[in-house]
């Protein structure tokens, strides 16, 4: 009972205009002074460890910071360039094009919007320009960028990951699959329509522009190949190798691709080279555009994991009211088998996703379903795919889709059009859940064969 | 690349600037220090032990820090779907409801911050469960700042401390008031831009303190190349 009105509490709070952080910690700290004996004290000091004691979680500043050198404009039009090269030429190339780049660049960022910004506002004006409706450009963007939290690295997993004590290693190879799997059935879907309406096709650009894309956006793509193989390698924890590919990021975006920093140079000039200004390798740390990329993801990684600490004050009182306990009892005296756990997982979290921020609501549910999905012999990693597949199409409903506002901006056209534009392709989405959902192997696969079985202690 | 938060005084834009320089510096070091770690352990087969504890308290001063300074620029992320249907009269009406609520939230965690680092500054906590009611008598318990972290060690250039706090005796590892200091002032700020942050409702200068998504800026840079022709 008390629970229910906890819940009504930050729902409430949320409607009603008061930040999501703020929300979920004024309803914990109420309910815990007024029925516990815990001090503020003691939510302070909670408050202070959500970040000095989560070292998980420490990987997401890094990731953040890796990805924001990644997003200077430069990397997104390689990778576009790179795209086109390779799928351009078919029916609906540049559509498909589009999900192929929102595919690799959700390989170098751990987040959904980020991948719509990015890539959406060069490929929605290249799509228009040679002949596609806005509608479908807006459509194809908004959900291959929900792609963005699936493919790793992926900020949701660490979320996860942190909250549930799995391996954040496994979470990223067991979202390869799915990740590919997504997207393949976004692109054979363009292709399809693409070949009903007749959609314009690119031209073959020869073996030596997708070499030569390839080769110039090899440098970002590498990012993905330190991330996973030095995790995997074992070389680096995972909060390591964000560090690693955040200073690698900053070193391409500063020398190599010249986008930022003291050598580059206003749009339709040359870059300098290293060589013509030595220096620079001493003055990029302490350039203008170092610090803004800096601040900027200082200022994401603020904002969520502002978040992320009051989730973690509520976790608290779910945890000592002993709620997931009750939760789980009441589903298996109910009889409920792991088929229909998981469609009440799906739902809750379908409704949860319309308004909280992803990483936020990991935090609050993951605690809640984890014991009754270990109970009922449900993969923990199998079970952290299908919550973050959730989250995606979550990203992509109306009334509070996350996506759809980006990509309602991104593209200058209304909500409800871009809501319209995104149904096709949503539904194809909803496939995709049900298969991740109930083929286990999709999500087991890789993690168990390259990092041995999952051991599940109750 | 980013759009500047521009304040009209000269106070007010070294105050903007010492934040955004702090919360880039704090996460530029996180970042260094982090990677050298690695770069020790494979190139020297070493490493710096107080690297981890370091990295993870600056995280906390990175988000306690940086919280007060999101609430500035109205960056912390809500729901906005409701709100939105109303007129600009209730959207107020509802902003300063909403600006109360975190002005009392704000306050709870300053409360509480306090009572947690009092002690280890040695002190007094306040008394009172909801709201101070003065300040606690010091006992023999109530003397902590002998409390050190684990791995930082204590600098020279910070001995002057010993003297003043820990009766001369010196620190082999810095002492926990220190890094647990921006506790009280990371919710000390937080407050106080809240009250800004109400005020600005209540003189119409801003309607609601919520950002809608995290992108809401990234897409304000873009929205040119696509807007309707």
């Amino acid at each position: 009972m008390e629970v229910a009105i906890l819940f009504a509490m930050v729902v409430g709070l949320m409607l009603l205009g008061v930040p999501i952080a703020v929300s979920l910690g004024l309803s914990s700290i109420l309910f815990l002074l007024a029925l516990s004996d815990t001090s503020l004290a003691s939510v302070a000091q909670s408050f202070f460890q959500a970040m000095a004691g989560h070292y998980t979680l420490l990987a997401i500043p890094f990731f953040i910071l890796a990805s924001s050198f990644m997003s200077t404009g430069g990397v997104a039009r390689r990778i576009i360039r790179f795209s086109i090269a390779i799928v351009g030429h078919f029916h609906g190339g540049l559509a498909i094009a589009g999900v192929f780049a929102c595919m690799m660049f959700a390989a170098l960022s751990g987040s959904s919007p980020a991948t719509v910004v990015a890539i959406g506002s060069i490929v929605i004006a290249g799509m228009r320009q040679v002949g596609y409706s806005k509608d479908f450009a807006a459509g194809v963007i908004a959900n291959a960028g929900t792609l963005g939290i699936l493919i790793p690295p992926s900020i949701v997993m660490v979320v996860y990951a942190s909250a549930t004590d799995v391996s954040v290693g496994r979470m990223f190879l067991a979202g390869v699959i799915p990740g590919l799997l997504a997207g393949t059935m976004l692109m054979t879907t363009i292709y399809v329509i693409a070949r009903l309406r007749n959609l314009p096709k690119g031209e073959w650009l020869g073996w030596g522009e997708v070499v030569a894309s390839g080769m110039d956006a090899i440098w970002g793509l590498f990012l993905i190949v330190i991330i996973l193989g030095g995790i995997y390698g074992g070389i680096f924890t995972p909060t390591e190798a964000a560090a690693v590919a955040a200073v690698y990021a900053f070193f391409i975006a500063s020398f190599v691709y010249r986008d930022m920093g003291p050598l580059s140079r206003p749009e339709g000039e040359r870059n300098l080279s290293l060589l013509e200004k030595p220096l620079a390798l001493i003055t990029a740390f302490f350039h203008r555009d170092t610090r803004d990329t800096l601040f900027e993801a200082g200022k994401l990684t603020v904002t969520l994991m502002f978040i992320i600490a009051n989730a973690l004050i509520l976790k608290h009182v779910l945890t000592d009211e002993q709620i997931p306990q009750q939760i789980a009892g009441a589903m298996l005296a109910a009889g409920f088998g792991a088929v229909m756990f998981l469609v009440i997982v799906n739902v809750i979290l379908l409704i949860g996703g319309q308004f909280m921020e992803p990483s936020g609501l990991i935090v609050i549910v993951a605690p809640l379903v984890f014991p009754i999905a270990i109970e009922l012999g449900i993969d923990p990693i199998h079970l952290g795919i299908i919550m973050v597949v959730n989250m995606e199409i979550g990203m992509i409903t109306p009334p509070v889709g996350l996506n759809l506002f980006v990509t309602s901006g991104v593209a200058g056209m209304p909500m409800m059009r871009v809501v319209r534009a995104a149904l096709p392709f949503l539904a194809v989405l909803f496939v995709f859940l049900i298969m991740v959902t109930y083929i286990p192997w999709l999500s087991t696969y890789l993690p168990n064969s390259i990092m041995g079985p999952e051991i599940i202690t109750k | 690349m980013s759009h500047h938060h521009s304040s009209q005084t000269a106070l007010g834009r070294a105050v903007n600037e010492f934040e955004e320089t702090a919360i880039a510096l704090i996460l530029g070091l996180m970042t260094l220090i982090t990677f050298i770690n690695v770069v020790l352990r494979y190139g020297f087969n070493t490493g710096l032990i107080w690297g981890l504890e370091m990295t993870t308290f600056l995280f906390a001063w990175l988000v306690l820090f940086g919280m007060s300074y999101a609430v500035k620029v109205t960056a912390h992320l809500g729901v906005d779907a409701v709100i939105n249907l109303f007129d600009l009269r209730i959207r107020r009406v509802l902003g300063l409801i909403a600006g109360a609520l975190c002005i009392f939230y704000a306050f709870l965690l300053f409360k509480g911050a306090w009572d947690y680092w009092a002690n280890f500054a040695n002190l007094p906590q306040t008394d009172g469960r909801w709201f101070p009611l003065g300040f606690e008598e010091m006992k023999r318990t109530s003397y902590r700042s002998w409390y050190e972290v684990v791995d930082i060690p204590m600098p020279d250039w910070l001995r002057w401390i010993e003297p003043l706090i820990n009766e001369g005796e010196a620190y082999e590892k810095i002492p926990r008031f220190i890094p647990y200091a921006m506790l009280p002032i990371g919710a000390g700020l937080l407050l106080f831009r809240f009250v800004q942050a109400t005020w600005r409702v209540m003189t119409g200068e801003a309607d609601s303190l919520i950002a809608s998504h995290e992108a809401e800026d990234a897409v304000d840079d873009v929205r040119s190349l696509n807007a309707e022709d």
